[in-house]
């Protein structure tokens, strides 16, 4: 096989601080190099020098493509060069169509003048390779998230890159959306082109790729090929420990049903006339931790932000501890001792322009004051606590929320629900996005809820999280529940035929 | 030495609030060296006075702002309270303590209206306001066909001109609403809010804020603040001028940007509006003093937004790199 990139001992600081250090890396053409990593091991790092963001000279060291040494000033010159990257966060214009999506920076004209046609023509060819059934005329608006993920690699494939990077592809899909990308992009590599993955997903990576890479703070720990792999080795070496059990379940004594939920209908929050959930009822138990699985689309978040009062509700029963109580709102909910992760960090779980303190302590806002006027003392302590019992990495309460990690972020939003008296506490994707280490260190803190008592329910579409966290799973399938599975009897094969709608199980 | 001075410029740079008062020193001794008047007695109490009738709208603008909206209907609030309380006085011989409350109320009236038109109607606050400001201004002319409303009571009239120990009234006034809202904003779980939903307001609402509330407020609390500003300028003048507060709001924003207040919500402080405020007044006193026309007036405020919004941009590119 030809050696298509080759990376020379890279090295990357920021000012004194070195996040890249001595890097070397071969690859291959038509293979898959998978990269894995916690956050800040440099992952990202890489994809910026490779893809032209950092410009030459910002970086030590050198890479080649095909033999020929890169210096690359701009993510232009990259492009030139074969290769794209397809970034984590998908940057999409909603308000233009797929067409005009795919084919933006490099618009075909004569003259001052778009050729429209040729580009809807053209747009449907990569809408194929990609295996993408939309309309070309479509407002990307209208798209589902693993739709606008796809769209994303055919626009990159629109440049016909010889390389492509891909950012945690399928970090917001849901397994079988994520299945079916993963079993495009082997179909790309098995028409020659290469593709360096970065994924938290290791289930997947053993899945995709031919090699695997292992970064640690900067350096390159281990690169072997899939064959040589297993999941405890990896693991192992992005810690830099051996790691038995990831999930390492910690059961609570179960004690009464204490939050129930009966009849709940839930409007589609964008087609008229439809349900997104239909009679959906469940319940949970003092210290339980329930699963809620499913395929994107099937209503868990939409089942929970209704409950929650986030969401409109149809109809539907929500009692809590044997009441039936109203909620109209968030604030409804919070006053009962119901709270709500959800699964948007950026956009409904952080207070950017806010202090660790500040984000911590926006919802117990009365705990801390007198008379309406705040008692910065107690604030202070009560978010120095939760930020000590947490291990929150960052520079102090103090310091503002955009300057952490994900899983740090993750933390402080758990801490605001941490340090209310809560009886039902709802998370929803709580680890997206969150690296390993800061993903076990979420779900010791979700077990010590549980074992003090708060009911969990606990969205995720990461089934093997699901299956590791959980004592007892809710499968939805379009919009009804297909599954009810006690811990005993989870199996990944249960799950999914539930999920969808094949077989129902435990109803 | 060098060293120090320079780290002293540095951290001088990195507190906003500073980098301001660094410029408005800056700018007081410049016109001071060219035209002596300006550090006299007399001048600084005007500069002062007007600055206050700005600097009660700047306060609740400062909350509007932060928390992610706009007003743009405030000057033609100042002109509408303004009359309403003249014509009540005037028209109706309505004891003075009524027709400020009324007055005021007014003001608040298109607060709420704004308010509902952001909330409810859910239109964005620049149209929206932008639609009180036209139909404020309409009711003033309709109100007045065009001219002023005097005599007003001397009781009225004589508030506008007195002193207290050598201060004007006005001055006093805009200072303890200045400190007032500053405990509201840093103090009271009311200014974490309006930071919370200026910040995120998905955010704050699923941490059960109640955002609509918090809206109805800040617009309620800018268009009152303008009312009052009003009729202090009504009493000032001793009449209802139907065409005072014209392009106030262009003012009042101005002042609270170079003050720091973002405009995407979720910063900004009250002593950066006040410095804000008045750098603003020092620039158009000291421009008069040294002899800058009326026309180039213009172009310096122009100037100086796009500087200080430039340098705030700046400093944050900078930080960010850090």
């Amino acid at each position: 096989m030809e050696k298509i990139l080759e990376v020379k001992q890279v090295s990357k600081r920021f000012g004194k601080v070195t996040v890249f250090h001595q890097v070397s890396l071969d690859l291959y053409q038509g293979e898959i190099l998978a990269i894995v990593g916690e956050n800040g091991a440099g992952k990202s790092t890489m994809m910026n020098i490779l893809s032209g963001v950092y410009a030459a000279g910002e970086y030590e060291g050198e890479f080649y493509v095909r033999g020929k040494k890169c210096e690359f000033r701009s993510e232009h010159d990259a492009k030139e060069h074969g290769i794209e990257m397809v970034h984590q966060e998908i940057s999409l214009h909603r308000d233009l169509s797929v067409a005009e999506n795919l084919f933006l920076g490099v618009l075909p004209h004569q003259g001052p003048f778009i050729r429209w046609k040729e580009i809807y023509r053209e747009a449907q060819k990569y809408l194929n390779m990609v295996n993408l059934d939309v309309d070309p005329y479509e407002d990307v608006r209208n798209l589902s998230n693993s739709q606008q993920q796809l769209l994303s690699i055919a626009k990159a494939l629109v440049c016909k890159p010889e390389i492509i990077l891909l950012d945690e592809p399928t970090s917001a899909l849901t397994e079988s959306d994520a299945r079916n990308l993963n079993q495009i992009i082997k179909k790309l590599v098995s028409q020659g082109i290469s593709c360096i993955y970065i994924s938290h997903r290791l289930d997947e990576v053993l899945e995709i790729a031919d090699r695997i890479a292992v970064l640690r703070d900067g350096e390159m720990i281990s690169i072997r090929s899939r064959a040589e792999s297993t999941v405890d080795q990896i693991i192992g070496d992005m810690i830099g420990r051996p790691l038995y059990e990831m999930y390492n379940k910690q059961s609570a004594k179960l004690g009464e049903v204490v939050f129930e939920v009966e009849g709940l209908t839930v409007p589609h929050p964008y087609i008229l006339d439809k349900n997104i959930v239909e009679n959906v009822g469940f319940n949970v138990r003092r210290g339980e931790i329930l699963g809620l699985s499913g395929l994107v689309g099937a209503g868990r978040s939409e089942s929970m932000c209704a409950v929650y009062g986030y969401m409109k509700k149809t109809s539907g029963k929500v009692k809590l501890e044997g009441q039936e109580i109203r909620i109209q709102k968030p604030r409804d909910a919070i006053s009962q001792g119901i709270g709500m992760v959800s699964e948007d960090r950026k956009g409904s779980g952080i207070i950017a322009p806010m202090t660790l303190r500040e984000n911590m302590t926006i919802a117990s806002l009365k705990d801390i004051s007198k008379a309406g006027f705040l008692q910065k003392k107690r604030e202070v302590n009560l978010a120095q606590t939760f930020y000590d019992m947490l291990h929150v990495r960052a520079g102090g309460i103090e310091d503002y929320i955009l300057n952490l990690s994900g899983g740090n972020q993750q933390k402080v939003v758990l801490s605001k629900w941490m340090m209310k008296d809560l009886k039902v506490l709802i998370l929803d994707e709580p680890t997206r996005g969150v690296d390993v280490g800061a993903k076990i260190e979420i779900y010791n803190i979700v077990y010590r809820l549980a074992q003090k008592g708060v009911a969990i329910i606990f969205i995720s579409s990461e089934l093997n999280e699901l299956l590791g966290v959980c004592d007892r799973m809710i499968v939805f399938g379009h919009g009804q529940i297909w599954g009810n599975i006690e811990r005993d009897s989870f199996s990944q094969e249960t799950v999914m035929k539930a999920a969808t709608c094949v077989e129902k199980y435990g109803i | 030495m060098e060293r120090k001075k320079k780290n002293f410029f540095k951290s001088m740079l990195k507190t906003k609030e500073l980098g301001i008062l660094f410029i408005l020193i800056l700018l007081s001794v410049l016109v001071e060296i060219v035209n002596p008047i300006f550090l006299t007695y007399s001048n600084i109490m005007d500069v002062l006075r007007n600055t206050s009738y700005t600097l009660i709208i700047a306060l609740g603008m400062t909350f509007v702002l932060i928390a992610r909206g706009l007003d743009l209907s405030v000057g033609s609030i100042l002109a509408l309270s303004g009359l309403v309380s003249a014509a009540a006085m005037f028209y109706f011989h309505l004891p003075i303590f009524v027709a400020v409350l009324l007055g005021l109320l007014c003001g608040a009236l298109f607060g709420f209206l704004n308010a509902l038109f952001v909330v409810k109607l859910k239109i964005p606050p620049m149209i929206a306001t932008l639609g009180s400001l036209y139909m404020a201004r309409g009711l003033v002319l309709v109100l007045t066909k065009g001219s002023p409303i005097y005599p007003l009571p001397d009781a009225f009239s004589q508030f506008g001109k007195s002193y207290v120990a050598g201060i004007p009234y006005i001055v006093l006034v805009a200072a303890v609403l200045a400190l007032a809202g500053h405990i509201t904003l840093k103090h009271t779980t009311f200014g974490r809010k309006v930071y919370a939903i200026g910040g995120n307001p998905e955010t704050a609402k699923f941490a059960g804020i109640d955002v609509n509330r918090v809206t109805f407020s800040v617009y309620l609390l800018c268009s009152t603040l303008a009312a009052l500003s009003g009729i202090l300028t009504a009493a000032r003048m001793g009449s209802g001028q139907p065409s005072v507060g014209d392009g106030t709001e262009m003012t009042v924003i101005t002042a609270v940007i170079i003050g720091g207040v973002s405009l995407n919500g979720g910063a900004g402080t009250i002593l950066g509006t006040v410095l804000g405020t008045l750098l603003m007044s020092v620039l158009s006193s000291g421009m008069n003093l040294v002899g800058v026309s009326a026309y180039w007036q213009k172009f310096v405020m122009g100037l100086i937004i796009i500087v200080a919004v430039g340098f705030d941009q700046y400093q944050r590119s900078q930080r960010k790199a850090a």
